[in-house]
């Protein structure tokens, strides 16, 4: 075949594919956000199963990618793990554009302990001192207690691998975006591991999401400063903003909500879209029963 | 006859020594080739199956397979070659055979090599900018395999020209004396023997438009994708950026699937060269002269 013909043929060839897709299909666009991509993935995934005629393309990039994309008009959902700035909102409204939030989850951190562990409380101060690079703690004694069946009293760090968001967050919130966490703790590749760690390790200490708590490890009680009132982990006080490890992770639309978008944003809210939250290790927006 | 003097037996071992050292390099260019196929099949190999390479990916991308992805890239590249390739030949036979040396082809040239030279990621923020928002295309196939079209163009330009410009100038020569007009010289004489020069720059196109990930992670390519792109105009997953996400974006992936997706990458390049080769091997074995 000559190349000239070869290239007519499949130009009439890719013109033949793309004029034979005429059936009606919904695409929703849904874009940002690196903490809810992979939320975002399972729920387009599922969704597909409830409704095979609306199809959900999930890019992530980032919050501000996300939100950038809304005021540009080319996605219907941002997913955003932070709140529209001002300055992009009013830029969002000079060009017609309304982002309207949608809280779909909470990421609460827990900080886990072994039930034997005496102690109750903690503060932030305190986790940074344990946690971040340079930091005091290294025992047990050190924050008040003793801990049983734990030889020489070491605290044993438990984290997470550097690309969790988890990591990132938690590091954000007790060391502030500078500081670093010391070298040494036990690095685990999931939320479940860190639990199973702390479970089985009487000298150890952990966080992960609060989706991720057993009976066999007990979660302290968290507060800003040493002494101060200190909130358990909970959906309520993660869904309130008492406790001091949790953030709304949100999705904007433009204006509210209609037809195919309004149907996936009630189902993203519904108890099927809530349990996919919970699996994947964030607190859902209010109690759900999953199985 | 003559036996060999000292400077003769000299002038041998430097010969040997910079034909061995030559060859020595040469060998190191090939190394991480060799390494890094070895790597990916070794580490990847395993997780290759039917199922793999044509089923969809489940369990938030963590199991399943990539077709979605596969079928993804193979739009990207067609749909991007189907632009350039017909672009960039076309300019490279003005620039060829009708344009004269003046200031307007050496602009034309300059910003042939300027193209050439620009970072992918602005190419992407131009796909964005141009094709997405102003030319109101949208996120979708055509937008991406445009952005990469006019990445790869300088790419087609100028193997297109040089192997125009490797057609003996006798042959249009002997063609004009003939009667024949410019354009027939052209379309009878200088682009059938140029176009295993032009396969060549197809097939450098081919390589970089499948392996690229930033022009198409933000004018259409997609993190996930739950249908196969049906037109141009749709949103599709690709390859590349599969495996970006995977081994930056999703926890708990295990580890053979990223060495799998690349080795599948490759693979396709070395399928898609290997095909373009074989048909310069046999243009060549036409060729005249």
């Amino acid at each position: 075949m000559k190349p000239a013909q070869f290239f007519l043929n499949a130009l009439v060839f890719s013109v033949a594919v793309s004029s034979m897709a005429v059936e009606a299909r919904t695409l929703i666009q849904n874009k940002g956000s690196d903490t809810l991509v992979n939320v975002a993935q399972a729920w387009a995934e599922e969704y597909r199963k409830v409704n095979p005629d609306v199809a959900v393309a999930v890019t992530g990039g980032g919050s501000g990618t996300g939100i950038a994309a809304l005021i540009n008009g080319t996605v219907d959902i941002a997913n955003a793990s932070r709140r529209v700035k001002q300055k992009e909102m009013d830029l969002a409204r000079s060009r017609g554009q309304d982002p309207v939030k949608h809280v779909v989850a909470y990421d609460a951190l827990s900080v886990f302990l072994h039930p034997d562990n005496p102690l109750d409380s903690i503060s932030l101060e305190e986790l940074a001192e344990i946690y971040g690079e340079g930091g005091e703690f290294t025992i047990w004694p050190d924050v008040g207690v003793e801990v049983p069946g734990c030889k020489d009293q070491t605290m044993i760090l438990v984290s997470r691998q550097n690309n969790s968001g988890t990591y990132a967050y938690f590091r954000k919130i007790t060391l502030g975006k500078r500081r670093d966490f010391r070298l040494g703790t036990r690095d685990m590749h999931g939320s479940k591991d860190v639990v199973d760690l702390v479970a089985s390790t009487s000298c150890a200490i952990g966080y992960s999401g609060l989706a991720y708590a057993t009976d066999h490890v007990k979660m302290a009680c968290i507060s800003k400063t040493k002494g101060g009132a200190c909130a358990n982990p909970s959906v309520a006080t993660a869904s309130d903003g008492s406790y001091p490890i949790a953030r709304p992770l949100m999705m904007y639309t433009d204006g509210e909500p209609a037809g195919e978008i309004k149907n996936y944003m009630e189902w993203i809210l519904s108890d099927a879209g809530q349990c996919i939250i919970l699996s994947k290790g964030y607190a859902p927006v209010r109690d759900v029963k999953c199985d | 006859m003559f036996a060999a003097t000292e400077l003769n037996q000299r002038d041998k071992n430097t010969q040997t020594l910079f034909r061995m050292g030559f060859m020595l390099v040469t060998a190191l260019l090939i190394l991480p080739v060799l390494l890094i196929l070895a790597t990916l099949v070794y580490k990847g190999g395993s997780i290759i199956s039917a199922e793999f390479l044509f089923g969809d990916p489940t369990n938030g991308m963590r199991e399943g397979g990539i077709f979605p992805a596969l079928y993804g890239t193979v739009w990207l590249v067609a749909v991007a070659l189907l632009v350039s390739v017909p672009l960039g030949v076309a300019a490279a036979v003005y620039l060829s055979e009708y344009a004269g040396d003046n200031w307007f082809t050496r602009v034309i040239n300059l910003a042939i090599i300027n193209l050439a030279g620009v970072p992918s990621i602005v190419h992407a923020l131009f796909g964005v900018g141009a094709f997405v928002l102003f030319f109101g295309i949208g996120t979708s196939i055509l937008a991406a395999s445009l952005t990469l079209a006019i990445m790869t163009l300088p790419v087609v330009i100028v193997a297109t020209r040089e192997s125009l410009q490797a057609v003996p100038r006798e042959f249009r020569e002997a063609c004009w004396n003939m009667g024949a007009t410019r354009w027939q010289t052209i379309r009878r004489v200088v682009l059938p023997n140029a176009v295993s020069g032009i396969l060549t720059g197809v097939i450098l196109e081919v390589s970089r438009t499948t392996g690229e990930t930033a022009p198409i992670m933000f004018t259409g390519a997609a993190f996930f994708l739950p249908f196969l792109p049906e037109s141009v105009f749709d949103q599709t997953m690709a390859l590349s950026l599969h495996l970006y996400v995977i081994t930056t974006q999703v926890p708990g992936v295990p580890e053979a699937l990223p060495f799998g997706v690349a080795l599948v990458l490759i693979g396709m390049v070395l399928l898609m060269n290997s095909f373009s080769i074989a048909l310069r091997m046999w243009l060549r074995g036409r060729k005249k002269w």
